[in-house]
């Protein structure tokens, strides 16, 4: 007897057709798993046998063989598991034999037969639906995620229900509609517990607003964290395309929460700064090919770096290709592959290695040469890709002492507002700007590329004051937030 | 006696010499040494030799004490560049914005008053002053290692400034590597060579003193740029004036020790700027102390971007400088 289940892969962020072949012949009972099964997926067997067992089915007393197809593919992961246990159920004649047309499977065997969620159901479920499938079976969890896909969910907690369903004793569970696209109240932590720095606030909404790399530079303790990880709050929610990216590649890498539909907020990923250069862009991964990194987890959101150069300097440089392209292309010997990654860089830095530069009357204990090296661990061509930087102070008693400041809310509805300006085309530079721009370049320690990155900023606060033109005042405020001259010197 | 001979056999033992030692090893290497070819080899390099006793010998290195036996010399100026008036501009290396700035401005107006700024090529004060003396003039750099060496590294576009029009000396020939003892018998050649040497920002044990110390054994007047006593790197510049070294809060204090005339000296740098009203407020402001964009925007009642925009323009008029995240004033004769 032969049946066949279907389900999809991940390669990388793209889904992949499996068919799943089991095949009973007559023989001493053996359980075989072929076709480039990883440890996770050959140890199906045991999940799969124990889960048919404890849902009082029964296991075939024969030779059994399970193909995973195509051969050459590797499968990894434990997404397996359901297809191979229907496969197996339809192969020993305890399904109907057409029951399994029209469905996908995809889901994680527990050994008393419920179905776990894994990663990357939304990838596979959109697999399904473009090969013409009509329904997912998958664990309950995984419902909101493959409704999200625009295919109809089965979900089931347990093997035996998706058993009674496919038998047909049981009505296929109500189609779920695809959650509300309403923003999600919960916008993080709010602007206004941001006392004073007035400065680094006004920064933060023009970087909010043009999209724009911030880097901020200053000692400890003035809220340099703070504000960056206020920027999430201030940011336009996601639009449906966005957000549906943006949800698959949190599905694929597995930090979907359970249950949750669409992400409609703009990611925030902070990864510490011992992170490898492969956890930052990707890789790794072994037999499955690369794994996504936090740049990719960052697309359409925000990449933080706190404590810029405590990272490694090839994690660091390795940020340049998406910085400059909006992807990254990994190289393994397991494979190669390109992921998305459009994301805002912000990171803060300290002045010198204790801290102390920057705090008036603290001693900074830095060598002259423990100094340079700190400014050294940051190539030139990283400090260019910052379109604005600043220097953070010291917040004094009284600024700290001042009534709180203005909420996310409204900067985020000036946000929006400027983000549509510039989506019509961003403001030109006016002739007084202009000659202001060429002025400050002969005179301002500003690179080419400066020249360009001051412009762009320059449009942006244009179109937070709402003017058609880049004027003068405009111009001089983004020239005020070029890389501070300590660390470029 | 062939001073070249002493110097080079001082390199190779690593010895400190002033004169020919009566050793037998020295005896050895004087009577093989062929000082024709090594003249050659050095001028192949471009390298000048100066001998204590030839005509080209600084006059105000060879009063001091323990004038060392020769020089090395690279760059495109003439030798008499060492005898015109000359001032030396000394400091800690892990200098504040206030230190560099200070620097930069003194040797810019110095220089440009005609006066050879020297220094030792180090990080922090030292590269300020080479730089703000390059701006308007020359500028001799004294080396505490080899005369073939930029150290540090990181200032080898600095030195090659330095020699399209001014000087690099070194009482140590190729190949002498930088040791730490050697840094305190540079600073008595940065002192000797010098009129009068000012000392902008050093800690309470540092370099700088020892500089401050030879200038003040040979009689040369000492300078000393006053800090805030909060800040640890001025506590050694403070302690000068303590004990007598004369406050230099300007470049013209400096040309009056050295006996220039500062008036006719100093050339005047720029106009009256054509400023609007928000930076004439910010710039009064800033001229009181140095202060963060935050504080004048509470001072002010002006919005962050209108401040920020002000100073943007006061920067392009030079009225203000940035470092840190606080704007300072720029010193201005009066």
């Amino acid at each position: 007897m032969l049946a066949r289940t279907v389900t999809h892969a991940l390669v990388g962020l793209y889904p992949r057709r499996v068919e799943v072949e089991a095949h009973l012949q007559r023989g001493a009972p053996a359980f075989t798993i072929v076709g480039l099964a990883d440890r996770a997926c050959q140890e199906a067997k045991h999940r799969v046998r124990s889960g048919i067992t404890s849902a009082e089915l029964e296991w075939p007393r024969s030779r059994l063989t399970v193909n995973l197809a195509p051969a050459g593919l590797r499968k990894e992961g434990s997404g397996f598991d359901v297809p191979i246990a229907l496969a197996v159920l339809a192969a020993s004649g305890q399904l109907p034999a057409d029951a399994l047309a029209g469905h996908a499977a995809i889901g994680e065997l527990a050994l008393d037969g419920r179905l776990r969620p894994v990663p990357g159901a939304l990838v596979a479920a959109e697999g399904a639906r473009r090969a013409g499938l009509d329904r997912v079976v998958c664990a309950a969890e995984s419902g909101a995620e493959v409704a999200l896909a625009g295919i109809e969910p089965v979900p089931v907690p347990h093997l035996a229900e998706a058993v009674a369903y496919l038998r047909g004793l049981r009505d296929p569970p109500p189609a779920h509609a695809p959650p509300e696209p309403c923003p999600p109240p919960a916008h993080g932590p709010d602007l206004r517990d941001v006392r004073g720095q007035e400065r680094a606030r006004r920064a933060l909404e023009i970087a909010a607003a043009g999209g724009h790399n911030l880097l901020l530079a200053g000692p400890p303790g003035t809220g340099k964290t703070m504000l960056a990880r206020r920027l999430p709050g201030i940011l336009p929610v996601l639009d449906d395309e966005g957000a549906l990216e943006v949800t698959r590649i949190h599905s694929v890498a597995g930090v979907l929460p359970s249950g949750a539909g669409l992400v409609r907020l703009p990611p925030f990923r902070a990864p510490h700064h011992s992170a490898s250069t492969a956890a930052i862009v990707g890789g790794g991964g072994g037999s499955g090919g690369p794994h996504v990194g936090e740049a990719t987890l960052a697309h359409r959101g925000v990449l933080f770096l706190d404590e810029l150069p405590e990272f490694a300097r090839a994690a660091l440089e390795s940020l340049r290709q998406p910085l400059e392209d909006g992807l990254v292309t990994v190289v393994r010997v397991a494979g190669r592959a390109t992921f998305p990654a459009r994301f805002q860089l912000v990171a803060t830095m300290n002045l010198c290695p204790c801290g102390a530069r920057g705090v008036p009357g603290a001693a900074c204990a830095c060598s002259a040469q423990r100094l340079q090296q700190h400014r050294e661990r940051l190539s030139r061509a990283l400090l260019d890709r910052f379109d604005l930087a600043l220097t953070v102070p010291r917040s004094r008693g009284e600024e700290l002492a001042a009534l709180p400041g203005e909420g996310s809310e409204p900067v985020r509805e000036r946000v929006e507002a400027a983000r549509q300006r510039l989506a019509a085309g961003a403001p030109p530079l006016s002739s007084p700007a202009d000659a202001l721009l060429t002025r400050a370049v002969e005179r301002l320690p500003l690179s080419g590329r400066g020249r360009a990155r001051v412009a762009t900023v320059a449009a942006t606060v244009a179109a937070l004051s709402a003017c058609d033109n880049v004027g003068v005042e405009h111009l001089a405020e983004a020239l005020s937030y070029r890389a501070p001259q300590e660390l470029t010197a | 006696m062939s001073e070249l001979a002493v110097a080079m056999f001082a390199a190779e033992t690593g010895a400190h010499l002033l004169a020919a030692p009566a050793s037998r090893r020295y005896e050895a290497f004087a009577r093989s040494f062929d000082e024709a070819d090594c003249r050659r080899q050095l001028a192949g390099r471009g390298i000048r030799w100066v001998a204590r006793r030839d005509d080209g010998y600084p006059a105000r290195l060879r009063s001091i004490h323990d004038p060392p036996i020769g020089l090395f010399i690279r760059g495109a100026a003439s030798l008499e560049l060492l005898d015109r008036p000359s001032v030396a501009i000394v400091g800690a290396r892990a200098c504040s914005p206030y230190g560099s700035e200070v620097g930069t401005t003194f040797a810019r107006r110095l220089a440009g008053a005609g006066v050879v700024v020297v220094s030792g090529l180090a990080r922090g004060v030292d590269a300020a002053a080479h730089r703000g003396a390059l701006a308007t003039g020359v500028t001799v750099a004294v080396l505490g290692c080899g005369i073939d060496r930029d150290y540090p590294i990181a200032h080898a576009s600095l030195a090659a400034e330095i020699e399209a029009n001014g000087l690099i000396v070194s009482e140590y020939p190729p190949g002498v590597e930088p040791a730490p003892w050697r840094f305190p018998a540079r600073n008595r050649i940065v002192a000797g060579l010098a009129d009068a040497t000012v000392v902008v920002e050093a800690r309470a044990r540092s370099g700088a003193l020892i500089t401050a110390d030879f200038a003040l054994e040979e009689g040369r007047e000492v300078l000393a740029v006053p800090g805030e006593i909060t800040s640890h790197l001025s506590a050694g510049s403070n302690a000068l004036l303590r004990l007598g070294a004369t406050p230099a809060t300007d470049a013209s204090d400096v040309l009056e020790a050295i006996g220039i005339e500062s008036a006719t000296a100093v050339v005047s740098e720029g106009r009256p700027a054509d400023l609007s009203a928000t930076a004439e407020a910010v710039k009064t402001l800033v001229a009181d102390a140095p202060v963060g964009v935050d504080e004048i925007v509470r001072r002010t009642g002006l919005g962050a971007s209108e401040v920020s925009a002000a100073l943007v323009e006061l920067e392009l008029h030079a009225l203000v400088t940035e470092a840190e995240g606080v704007y300072r004033g720029v010193i201005r004769p009066a």
